[in-house]
């Protein structure tokens, strides 16, 4: 079980500048939906993006804080453009 | 010096055009993930294998470590690997997926 704010700073404090928006998918506050808006992901392909997210998250998904995580991720250009 | 679960890994990913490192198996999936997975290649009619790595957390820590991507499920297409349905998802709406397995079977009558 994770707090969406601690959820946020593990994400922001790994890749700087990032629009975190986060939806609990149980009601248990294990299984989440992530979407990151964020420029470090500029010039990254889609898996390269998503590994940056799970080492931003590597300790709470190993210790179980985190069961399932689905990631969106977009740079800011693509996340105007829709 | 080779390591023979990495061995049998790269022999399966050799053996399947498409195949799928879940948990649990086609009759009975143990993960949400894994049955959306299913679901996502039952569309397109191309024979697809899944292994379940459950019962195996030695083979599981080796995938992890070759694709450097920690959560299952993990799909490799015609050899290559293309994480988990976040990837496939945005790769189909652009268009991206029937062409790619048109491809891996094109040696195959189909």
């Amino acid at each position: 079980m994770m707090t969406f704010e601690d959820l946020t700073t593990h994400i922001t404090q790994a890749l700087g500048e990032a629009e975190v928006s986060v939806m609990d998918r149980t009601g248990t506050m294990d299984h989440f939906t992530v979407k990151i808006i964020s420029d470090a992901f500029q010039g990254k392909n889609l898996l390269d993006r998503h590994r940056m997210v799970y080492q931003a998250l590597d300790s709470p998904l190993k210790d179980g804080r985190i069961h399932a995580l689905e990631i969106q991720a977009k740079t800011k250009d693509e996340a105007q453009g829709g | 010096m080779s390591n023979p679960i990495e061995d049998e890994i790269k022999k399966e990913i050799a053996q399947h055009k498409i195949l799928i490192y879940g948990k649990g198996t086609k009759t009975a999936p143990q993960c949400g993930f894994t049955v959306e997975t299913m679901e996502f290649f039952n569309k397109f009619g191309y024979p697809y294998e899944l292994i379940n790595v459950l019962p195996n957390p030695e083979k599981r820590e080796a995938l992890s470590k070759m694709t450097n991507w920690p959560t299952l499920p993990k799909v490799f297409i015609n050899g290559q690997f293309y994480g988990d349905t976040d990837i496939l998802g945005p790769m189909e709406e652009k268009g991206e997926i029937q062409p790619l397995l048109k491809e891996a079977f094109s040696d195959q009558a189909n």
